[in-house]
């Protein structure tokens, strides 16, 4: 194996690029092969000055090979791994030992931060080699823990070190943050709306996607917010997943363990959420990975990227194909979605008269995605409240999130223990043969369910969501079976999605 | 002698002194091959490096460097190749030009462009 690597990234993973340098006699030239992007070809721009920089003046005709020679190299990031493999070709400096190199250069050969830090990380540590990043990554490279790695100020100190006269300073592994952020909103900052409160509850819970339904200003977007603070936190594989997705989008990274929380305009364009480009980026839903996807106004999404979720939300990733290649990115998101009841938004407001004739009602349902809708488990509606409620002195708001937060945990501790075994993790993730053997329905329940899908026309479908949410309610209260109290609840959030809709 | 020839001619003599004192050490002058003329040929810092060299007397439109277009730089890259390849050299080499310039005071200046084709060369 060849001792200068670098790295290149196909989809969030970082794949290892060995850097070979020829040298011929001749004019000056540097060429570049292995499928180099347009920003790899220009570095060599960059390498020359950045080795002048340092007295080097590379002469002759210079070959540069990036092996595997048949995958797409992208990014800047292969700048200091080139430099370092012509500085070792002409007999420069020695790289003994193998090592990953990765870094944009400046051209008075000052390293810049680049994207994707993370993953070569990850590398880095699978592989047992040591990684060398500019000073600027070196903040979420010390998040992973098990590696050899040094952080580049300027190429000058890599040279030394790699000659043995200075050492690099190594990157430490950072303390992990232990305080979990402030909830904001917290739930108890929310007036009334205990009915969408609870359902919130039991999305967190079950991992259920969830419609919102209310008129303007009732307060969907501050429910769907304080969401994320009533959710677990993440696990360590979890994290590392959040930390991969973010730093090959070169965004900045925080240690807290709090799940991301992506709201999408409904301006957004479909590649600007499932991910692609020309060079295959993560769009919104993997950046919501494990986390919250919240469609506020989802009537006004344009429908082609509402059917370009349907798979995702069933898959938990998605796959990109284009001319350039084709990537799987993680996309396992909770969806919340937000919308009014009609087009002048006050259907149903027990002050405000709706303007909305029959027709316009009907049309305003139509724009729904019945496939995105039939992945909602539950339908809350949200009232607006009384001027009287609004001003009413503070206190007795209820639980705050933390309260909330625990009950949480130990429900989803009670799926993991019931469901790891069969490989899921909760209750939404159920295929429907688990459900009908394990689900574990007491006879009563089950009368009441028979009853019940007669009564209120419950399809098939429409029965096993019912089943998955009474389940998490189950949980919830820390009861083994699920009886009649828990198919009643889990009915309702049922109905709040036939009443406007679906009739 | 026509009077361009022997500012030219002058110009030449001048500069191997000059690039001399820089430390270039010139391996010849006028090197005649099919295709063309190199005015000087030197050895600098490990490269052998084909010197043109153009003189100019201050006050004409352009500066004597950006007499030379990109066609004969082209004419150096053939020639210089074909030199390279007589001597046997296959060591890195490189194009500097020396522009003189001649002030009205009669005094010349010379300053040297090192490797003029960086960039230029396709790989």
């Amino acid at each position: 194996m060849n001792a200068v690597l670098g790295v290149t990234l196909q989809g969030i993973q970082a794949l290892r690029v060995e850097v070979e340098v020829e040298i011929t006699g001749g004019l000056f030239v540097i060429s570049v092969v292995g499928l180099p992007d347009a920003s790899v070809r220009e570095a060599r721009e960059r390498v020359r000055a950045a080795l002048r920089s340092l007295g080097i003046s590379v002469k002759g005709r210079v070959a540069v090979n990036l092996a595997p020679a048949d995958s797409p190299k992208e990014g800047a990031l292969l700048d200091l791994p080139i430099a370092v493999g012509i500085a070792h070709s002409m007999g420069e400096i020695h790289v003994t030992r193998p090592s990953l190199f990765m870094g944009e250069l400046a051209l008075d050969g000052r390293v810049r931060r680049v994207r994707g830090a993370v993953p070569a990380a990850i590398l880095a540590r699978d592989m047992g080699l040591p990684l060398f990043v500019p000073a600027g990554n070196a903040r979420e490279v010390s998040l992973v823990k098990g590696i050899e790695a040094y952080k580049v100020e300027h190429i000058r100190g890599l040279f030394e070190h790699l000659r043995g006269s200075a050492m690099l300073q190594a990157i430490e592994p950072s303390e992990e943050s232990v305080e979990y952020p402030e909830p904001d909103p917290d739930l108890s900052d929310i007036k009334g709306q205990a009915a969408a409160k609870r359902a919130l509850e039991i999305a967190a819970a079950g991992h259920h996607n969830v419609l919102l339904t209310g008129s303007p200003g009732s307060g969907k977007t501050l429910l769907a917010r304080s969401l994320k603070d009533i959710l677990p936190p993440l696990s360590d594989d979890e994290m590392m997943e959040v930390l991969m997705v973010r730093s090959t989008v070169g965004l900045s990274l925080d240690s807290s363990r709090r799940r991301p929380f992506r709201a999408i305009h409904h301006t957004a364009s479909t590649i600007s959420v499932c991910g692609g480009g020309t060079n295959l980026r993560p769009g919104e839903i993997s950046l919501a990975h494990r986390g919250v996807l919240f469609l506020d106004e989802f009537t006004e999404f344009r429908r082609d990227l509402l059917e370009s979720l349907r798979q995702p939300l069933e898959d938990g990733c998605i796959s990109v194909s284009r001319a350039s290649g084709s990537v799987t990115y993680p996309a396992r998101v909770l969806l919340v979605a937000a919308c009014n009841p009609c087009q002048c938004g006050y259907l149903g407001d027990p002050v405000e008269p709706c303007r909305c004739s029959p027709s316009a009602v009907d049309r305003y349902r139509r724009k729904m995605s019945g496939p995105i809708l039939d992945r909602v488990d539950l339908y809350v509606t949200v009232p607006r409240l009384t001027p009287e409620e609004l001003v009413q002195a503070e206190g007795q708001e209820g639980e705050g999130s933390p309260e909330v937060l625990k009950r949480v945990i130990r429900a989803r501790e009670r799926q993991w223990e019931r469901w790891g075994p069969l490989g899921f993790q909760c209750n939404a993730e159920l295929p429907e043969k688990a459900l009908k053997k394990q689900v574990g329905i007491n006879a009563e329940g089950r009368r009441f369910l028979k009853e019940m899908a007669g009564r209120v026309r419950l399809s098939g479908r429409g029965i096993s969501r019912v089943m998955k949410v009474a389940r998490t309610i189950a949980d919830l209260a820390g009861d083994v079976d699920i009886s009649t109290v828990h198919l009643a609840e889990a009915l309702a959030f049922r109905e709040g999605g036939d009443l406007p809709w679906n009739r | 002698m026509p009077r361009h020839l022997d500012l030219g001619a002058a110009g030449e003599d001048l500069a191997v002194r000059e690039l001399s004192r820089l430390g270039y050490r010139v391996m010849g002058t006028n090197i005649r091959m099919r295709m063309g003329e190199l005015d000087i040929v030197a050895e600098e810092g490990g490269e052998i490096v084909v010197v043109e060299v153009r003189t100019r007397t201050l006050g004409r439109m352009l500066p004597p460097e950006a007499t030379v277009g990109p066609s004969k730089i082209r004419k150096l890259v053939r020639t210089g190749t074909a030199y390279m390849d007589s001597i046997g050299w296959e060591g890195p080499w490189r194009i500097d030009i020396a522009a003189i310039t001649l002030g009205t005071d009669g005094k010349p200046a010379l300053e040297v462009f090192r490797d003029i084709t960086v960039g230029l060369i396709k790989p």
